[in-house]
Order: structure tokens, then sequence, then C-alpha cells
């Protein structure tokens, strides 16, 4: 990663950090930047929903097994460790640590990742959530790159303080609910858009993100619209019930994996 | 787990109500008393309990002002702490709505929106006589008696009257906040063009109908090998290879 690449990140970030604030595309917009700068394969922000548990707010790309694999972290894996802990978590080497988390190096081994790091996401003397970060290969990242990442992940605590400056009453708890609130409102988005559509969940939330860039509204709330049905214009026909496509219901394998 | 426990102790083996949350939420967050204001969009509202005179009194104040952090938190989608409804931050920010609520004996007030993404379905109000915010074990649980209120108005309108004891584990399905429910929430409600709350309510009627947890169904539908259709209660089950 080049100084220049990197200064540029932060200059992009800091832009979003405006008056028609997006929380949502925020988070969105910090972790495809920590894939890209700090070299990682995908990144992820979980948070605290402050009854102990973390859960997903963001990923660098929508695939449902990178959403699997930081939702699995509700129970184990690095980011809990991270969250309790507020220290970061390195792991070189995932399959030297099937013991200490079963499921997730599974699951993660699986999903072709090799190594992963979290980074505790500090607000003064709480931890409100971390950044997940996930190597293709194995390897811990040096001690430049996870300090850069630290940085990100502040910047990250720094885009829901913004968002609460500018809804200047609520408390940071509030602004917590609030954020994952708009996270489940965007997979119920993206759940209307796969059967509008008939695409998959990445293509849907890209399409989504997408169509709120171009007509430059908030991503959680033209998701709001798209779900409450006050927003259809450019969803298309309602897709065709199984019944239409085949009277009679045959799944039968076509040679693909699962 | 520890919620629905609580809640079961209010019940006494009768079925649940949500004056069972109330009173469970009550001992549980250290809080005088509890209301509940179900509401159908922006205006449309009935007060569904209200644990004493003065939770009756909040939600009767807020729906004749049209104003306070049951109202505030229904339109942000959000917790809204009212540690101290004398301060000046409350007084300025509900003007005709504190000194109404301080009169009729709240000093603070915490409303906490029923709602699961989109799905809005109301407000639970929890007051104190004294001033003071929660600590963050008792808002904690709060937003807990809050999800568990939601649920069981989600469930009510889906028909279900579920026995707590036998179904508690269900409602506590640890799966049930995964992001494959809320996505395959948004594929029912393309598929039956009915509201959020319906395609929530009907994926819900069908995990407990078939004894199966929550995340299971949802992936079911998520991979489109189950599908609900609107003319019939029937779902149709795409077979594997039979």
């Amino acid at each position: 990663m080049s100084e220049r690449q990197l200064a540029e990140a932060f200059v992009e970030l800091a832009d979003t950090l405006v008056d028609d604030f997006d929380l949502m595309d925020f988070l969105h917009q910090v972790t495809v930047r920590c894939a890209r700068v700090l070299g990682v394969a995908a990144a992820g922000v979980l948070l605290t929903d402050q009854r102990g548990a973390l859960r997903v707010a963001a990923a660098s790309t929508e695939q449902t097994r990178l959403l699997e694999l930081l939702q699995l972290q509700t129970d184990e894996g690095p980011c809990p460790e991270c969250f309790h802990s507020g220290r970061a978590v390195a792991v070189a080497d995932l399959s030297a640590a099937a013991e200490r988390w079963p499921r997730f190096v599974t699951q993660a081994r699986e999903s072709g990742f090799a190594s992963v790091h979290a980074l505790p996401m500090r607000l003064r003397s709480d931890v409100i959530g971390a950044l997940n970060l996930f190597g293709g290969q194995p390897g811990a990242l040096d001690e430049r790159t996870i300090q850069l990442g630290q940085a990100l992940a502040d910047v990250a605590t720094i885009g829901l303080l913004q968002a609460r400056a500018i809804r200047h009453h609520e408390t940071l708890a509030e602004q917590l609910q609030t954020a994952l609130n708009s996270r489940i409102i965007i997979e119920q988005a993206k759940g209307v858009i796969a059967e509008r559509r008939q695409v998959d969940m990445d293509e849907a939330f890209e399409l989504l993100r997408h169509t709120a860039r171009r007509n430059n509204r908030q991503l959680s709330e033209l998701a709001r619209s798209i779900v409450d049905g006050s927003e259809t214009r450019w969803l298309g026909e309602p897709a065709p019930t199984a019944y239409a496509r085949a009277p009679i219901p045959l799944h039968r394998s076509d040679g693909g994996v699962g | 787990m520890r919620i629905w426990a609580q809640v079961g102790k209010q019940t006494m083996g009768a079925p649940a109500t949500v004056g069972h949350v109330c009173a469970a939420a009550m001992a549980g967050v250290n809080v005088d008393g509890a209301g509940v204001t179900i509401m159908a969009g922006s205006t449309a509202r009935d007060v569904l309990h209200a644990s004493d005179r003065v939770a009756a009194d909040l939600e009767e104040w807020q729906l004749t002002y049209g104003q306070g952090p049951c109202v505030d938190a229904f339109t942000r989608g959000g917790p809204v702490i009212a540690p101290d409804l004398r301060s000046s931050e409350s007084l300025s920010r509900w003007p005709v709505f504190s000194p109404a609520a301080l009169d009729s004996g709240a000093r603070a007030v915490f409303a906490l929106p029923l709602q699961i993404g989109a799905i809005r379905l109301g407000v639970l109000d929890l007051y104190r006589a004294r001033p003071g915010a929660m600590s963050s074990y008792e808002l904690a649980d709060a937003l807990a008696f809050a999800d568990a209120t939601a649920m069981m108005v989600i469930d009510d309108a889906a028909g279900l009257q579920p026995d707590t004891s036998e179904l508690a584990w269900q409602r506590d399905d640890p799966t049930a906040h995964q992001v494959q429910v809320h996505q395959a929430t948004g594929m029912i409600i393309a598929q039956l063009g009915a509201s959020a709350e319906i395609a929530f309510a009907r994926l819900r009627a069908y995990a407990y109908a078939h004894d199966r947890r929550l995340g299971d169904v949802a992936r079911d539908v998520v991979e489109r090998r189950l599908r609900f259709e609107p003319d019939s209660l029937r779902e149709s089950m795409e077979q594997d290879e039979v």
C-alpha cells in the first residue's frame, strides 16, 4: 500500500463526514478501504448490541459467506475476544486456532481465509465493537499495517460519534441501537430486491447501494422505503411464482455443489 | 433466556401477555411503571398496556400532545432516554409533554421502540419517579424486554398464543438475529405483496408449526427452497431429490 493510497483513503472517508451523513454507507466504506489499503481479503465491522453480544454492522463485500462468518462471532472467534479484552487479537495461521474456536476456524477456512485479525473499536474506556480483517494467506500483519488498521477502526468509531453529533440529543447507546437496526433494514431490503429482481444477496446490496448513490439518497432511508413498499419504481414486476416457473416443483441436482 | 425466565415468574403458568412482560421489566430494570403503545402508521395508536395511573398518563400525554420520548423513539427507530424530565434539555425538547409528565409523577422516561428493522410496531415506555440514568446492565435488560414485547405483539398478530414454558426456547432462538432471517422477511414481503410485519409473522408461524428454528427456515427461503404463496396459507416446499 502506498502513502498516497492511504492519504486518499482518509481524505475520502473524511469527505463523507458531512451534513448528509449516512452511517451505514460510511461503515461499508471503511471496510472497503480496509481491504484495499491494508491488503487483506475482506473486512467487517461488528458492534456491541449492549446485551453482551456483537452484531454485524458492515462488511467489505456482502457475500453471504462473509456475513455468516462475521455473525458467527456472536458466540466465538477473535472479535468477541478482542471486544472483551479491549486488545487486538492476531492469528497468523488459522489452522493453529482450531481448538480455540472450532466453528469459526472451520467456516473461515472453508471461505478461503488463512489468517485473521481483530482490532478494538474503542471510545475512551468503552469498547463498542471490533474491526475484523481476514487474510487469504497465512501470516501476521506487520506492526505498521496494524497501526493503520487501528487508525481505520478509530475512523469507524468517529463515524458513530459523528452520526451522534448530528442527532445531538442521542447517547452512544441510542446511536448503537439505531445503527444495528439500520443494518436489519438493509438486510430486509436486500431480501425484497433479491426476490423482485431474482438476483442473489450481494447483487441486491450492490443495486441498493448504486441506486442510493445515483439518486443521492441515504442507504438506510432508501432501504426503509423499499421494505415499506413506498419505493417500487426500479424494482420491476413482482417475480413469477414457483408455479408459474414449474408446475411440478422439481429441484434435481444441476451438478453444482450445495 | 433470562428475560423469558423473568416473564415466566410473572405468569404463574397462565399464557404470557404484554402485561406480564411489563411486570417483569419493572422488577428487572428497577422502574416504577411500564406502558406499551402500538402505533400503526404515524397516527393510529392504541395503548396496549399501562401498569399504573402514571404510565397511563404518560401514554395519554404523548398521544394528546404528539411529543415525548415515545414519539421520538418511534419516528427515529432508536431508544430515547430522558434521565431527568426536569432538565432544561428535556423541557426544551418536549415543552408540553415534560411538565405534564412531571405533574403526573414521572421524573425519568426510557422509551424503547418495538422494532425489527423496518418493522415498527410501537414503543415500550418505562418510567421512574426519581431522576437518573439506567446502568448499562439495566439498559441491556430493558432492550431485551422491548425485544420480548415486540415478539409478543408480532405473534399475537399472527394468531399465535404460545405457552411460555414450552416455547421459551423458540422465543430465545439464538438464530433469530441471523441476517438470513431479515433477508427472508424481505423475500416474503415480495412473495406475498405483504407488509414486513405480516411477512415476519408468517415466517415465525411457519417455524412454530414445523417445530423448526427460525434461522433454518429463513435459510430455506433465502436459498429458494421454500416460498410463501399469497393465495393460500400453504407454503410450497420444493422437494429435494425425491
